[in-house]
């Protein structure tokens, strides 16, 4: 549901299992499972992934997305949470615009409930995706302590910020913020606030983690223009002669926080990232289940 | 020839720098832009006698209206900086509300380049906090910086929304742009002169303290909370130099007076005349009392004149219908020393820090006379008396609320990086034979 409290032990627990995912033979963990998708808001990437996964592992899967089901017609998120509870389910994925939205359903059911991004809270499968991605580049998730991060962005709307960080930390990174104060929270987490993607990589950085800056903060109010944005936190192709490793959750803004030329380039984990989704998801339904030590004994 | 032509000797000065503990009749000696010595018996190639002057670090102001791009014929930079020169000033803030507005970095890199050409004194160029100073857009301030802006302001309308000037202030940190804030509550600021006991009186319209009090008591809380560089300008009452003393330590604050508020008060407004309007208004006596006093225990760090030129035909006016703002440069020395030094309120040092050193440090740490420093003094004669008068002033404009006032003390030269760009002396300046 967080990332917040995970320990170092319990990330290697959770990506050396979407580890054997990746390598196979895990492919009917979840059969006989019942898994609901509720979307309350839109995703591609994520809502994809999720049912990807599920079905790869053999489970049933029912899909409630805003448009043509109870969400639309107005039904609050309990009364939905109930509904499937009593279907049978054995796990929901939840995706809701409010915070802690996950939390709430998790009091209401006795399934798993497994948070695919709620408000500006938490986005926990995205920052194990991520975590794997990266371990997987390096050579091993020991390979991940000691190396410096730089998160760049609008880290104050950002559920996947929320998510990362605390992940990063765990996983023993340094990690460094780098947004201009009016897409910061004050004073939280006591780190480091850089003002440039340059800064970041004179800090040190080996990772710069972009997250995406919504048009609706493009208006002028806390940020000028995208002009001066894409020039002070926007990575170029320039930046990559540093030997830096881009990462981005998606959808990317090209020409906003990244160049074009960055997307598709040798250094960006961005295909690495979509890629690691299913097996991380996989996993995370088996352990959520239960089937994953099922399968174990 | 004898010696380096660009040295200078000052003899026999009374040479005053409270932040550098000088005080003492002695020479200095100007070398390549810089001051090189300061001690007796020095000679020169080119000599300055001045014996019987007062010689000063260059006065600082960091807030003027030069009114270029746009106004020339109320100011232009020639104009501007030669008024400013002649008032003993050698660093000079610029301030955006002009038209065009400066909110785009090829105005402030247009500037730039005609400062260089054209100014007489250190100028440096304020950009607008918002786009058209409207309050809404934040401007490029980081391109803004590049393009040369040195601070960020919305000068002449204040930020109305406190969520908007949030926003600015945590931009303005993080580009690295100290802010200068116009403190004045639109919903409060209906009138044209103070609300008191004068305007009940003459009948005129009349803004409560509480429009700046309100602003600046906003404004402070939320220096405190974003961390931003924030300097207050033109304080005006009692109650908002007691706020700004109360935010002293809790956030990275200073502030500033006018001359004007210093030394005027809203007694005038019995004259009805359109010259005395400005913005914020004169105050009663108590209020120019506790500004005065905040100024003394320095809780308003320095002053600054807020020199704002206007055309006599948006003066000579009804005070309803005026436009609001004075000439500042000429006689702020003369107005501050006349009232408050020889009125026995304030200290001579304490006046010379307010006027060069504390503002110096603020904008480019100028304001000293250490040796290394760049040589920007303003030599004075602290026994001329004289009247001010149309004829007598080098700005575009006479707007000046003190025209035909005798003042004492008078700025007899000015001298920047070692250039003389203010002259009164010149019959005692020459090679010597």
């Amino acid at each position: 549901m967080t990332l917040e409290d995970a320990s170092r032990e319990e990330l290697r627990e959770i990506l050396d299992l979407a580890l054997a995912h990746a390598r196979g033979g895990l492919e009917q963990t979840l059969a006989g499972k019942t898994v609901c998708l509720a979307f309350f808001e839109s995703s591609t990437r994520t809502a994809v992934s999720f049912e990807l996964s599920a079905r790869r592992c053999g489970a049933d899967v029912i899909s409630l997305s805003e448009k043509g089901s109870a969400i639309a017609k107005g039904e609050s998120l309990v009364d939905t949470v109930v509904t499937l509870d009593r279907l049978g389910a054995d796990a929901i994925v939840l995706r809701h615009p409010a915070t802690g939205a996950a939390a709430l359903a998790a009091r209401h059911t006795g399934a798993a409930v497994i948070n695919a991004g709620d408000g500006c809270g938490q986005h926990p499968t995205q920052a194990l995706l991520d975590l794997y991605a990266l371990s997987s580049s390096l050579g091993g998730f020991d390979e991940l302590a000691g190396r410096r991060v730089a998160i760049v962005g609008d880290i104050l709307h950002s559920r996947v910020a929320r998510s990362v960080i605390p992940a990063f930390c765990a996983a023993g990174m340094e990690v460094a913020l780098v947004a201009p104060r009016t897409l910061l929270p004050l004073d939280a987490w006591g780190l480091p606030v850089l003002s440039s993607i340059d800064d970041a990589l004179d800090w040190g950085a080996a990772v710069l983690y972009m997250l995406r800056l919504q048009r609706e903060r493009m208006t002028g109010a806390r940020v000028p223009s995208v002009a001066e944005y894409a020039r002070f936190y926007g990575v170029a192709g320039r930046h990559l002669e540093r030997g830096v490793m881009v990462m981005h959750p998606g959808p990317v803004n090209r020409g906003v926080e990244i160049s074009g030329e960055v997307v598709l380039d040798g250094s960006s984990l961005i295909p690495d990232q979509v890629a690691a989704g299913s097996h991380v998801r996989s996993a995370v339904l088996a352990l959520a289940t239960g089937a994953a030590h099922e399968v174990a004994a | 020839m004898i010696g380096d032509p660009a040295e200078l000797v000052i003899r026999h000065a009374r040479v005053l720098d409270p932040s550098a503990g000088i005080h003492a009749v002695t020479d200095v000696r100007v070398s390549s832009g810089r001051i090189a010595q300061i001690e007796d018996g020095l000679r020169g190639a080119r000599e300055i006698d001045a014996d019987g002057l007062h010689l000063f670090p260059g006065f600082v102001d960091v807030h003027a209206h030069w009114r270029t791009p746009g106004r020339e014929d109320e100011e232009s930079i020639e104009s501007g900086s030669a008024s400013a020169a002649s008032g003993g000033f050698t660093t000079v803030v610029m301030m955006p509300n002009t038209d065009p507005v400066v909110d785009k970095p090829v105005v402030v890199s247009g500037l730039v380049r005609r400062i260089e050409r054209e100014s007489r004194v250190r100028a440096y160029v304020s950009a607008a906090l918002h786009m058209g100073l409207e309050g809404e857009r934040l401007t490029e301030m980081r391109l803004l910086r590049e393009a040369g802006a040195f601070c960020v302001s919305d000068d002449g309308l204040g930020t109305q929304s406190a969520g908007v000037l949030r926003n600015a202030m945590l931009y303005a940190r993080s580009s690295g742009l100290p802010v200068i804030l116009h403190c004045e509550d639109h919903t409060l600021a209906t009138g044209v002169v103070h609300e008191g006991a004068c305007a009940a009186l003459a009948g005129v319209p009349g803004t409560p303290a509480s429009a700046e009090d309100a602003a600046t008591a906003t404004a402070l809380v939320l220096a405190a909370e974003t961390g931003a560089r924030v300097h207050i300008t033109h304080v005006s009452t009692d109650l908002s130099a007691a706020l700004v003393g109360f935010f002293k330590g809790r956030a990275d604050l200073t502030a500033d007076t006018t001359p004007h508020h210093l030394t005027l008060t809203d007694d005038l407004i019995s004259t009805l005349d359109g010259m005395y309007r400005v913005n914020p208004p004169l105050r009663p006596e108590r209020d120019r009392s506790g500004v005065m006093g905040a100024l003394r225990d320095r809780i308003i760090d320095f002053v600054a004149t807020d020199h704002a030129p206007h055309a006599s035909e948006e003066k000579e006016l009804p005070l309803q219908e005026a436009a609001p703002g004075f000439l500042g440069h000429e006689t702020a020395f003369s107005a501050l020393y006349t009232e408050l030094v020889l009125g026995g309120e304030l200290p001579l040092p304490r006046l010379v820090e307010a006027m060069s050193c504390a503002p110096g440090r603020w904008v480019n740490g100028s304001g000293s006379l250490r040796v290394g420093a760049p040589a920007d003094l303003a030599l004075v004669d602290l026994s001329e008396s004289w009247t001010v008068a149309k004829e007598s002033l080098s700005s575009r404009s006479s707007n000046s609320p003190y025209l035909g006032r005798r003042l004492t003390g008078r700025v007899a030269a000015t001298i920047v990086g070692g250039e003389l760009v203010h002259d009164r002396v010149g019959a005692r300046f020459g090679v010597r034979a």
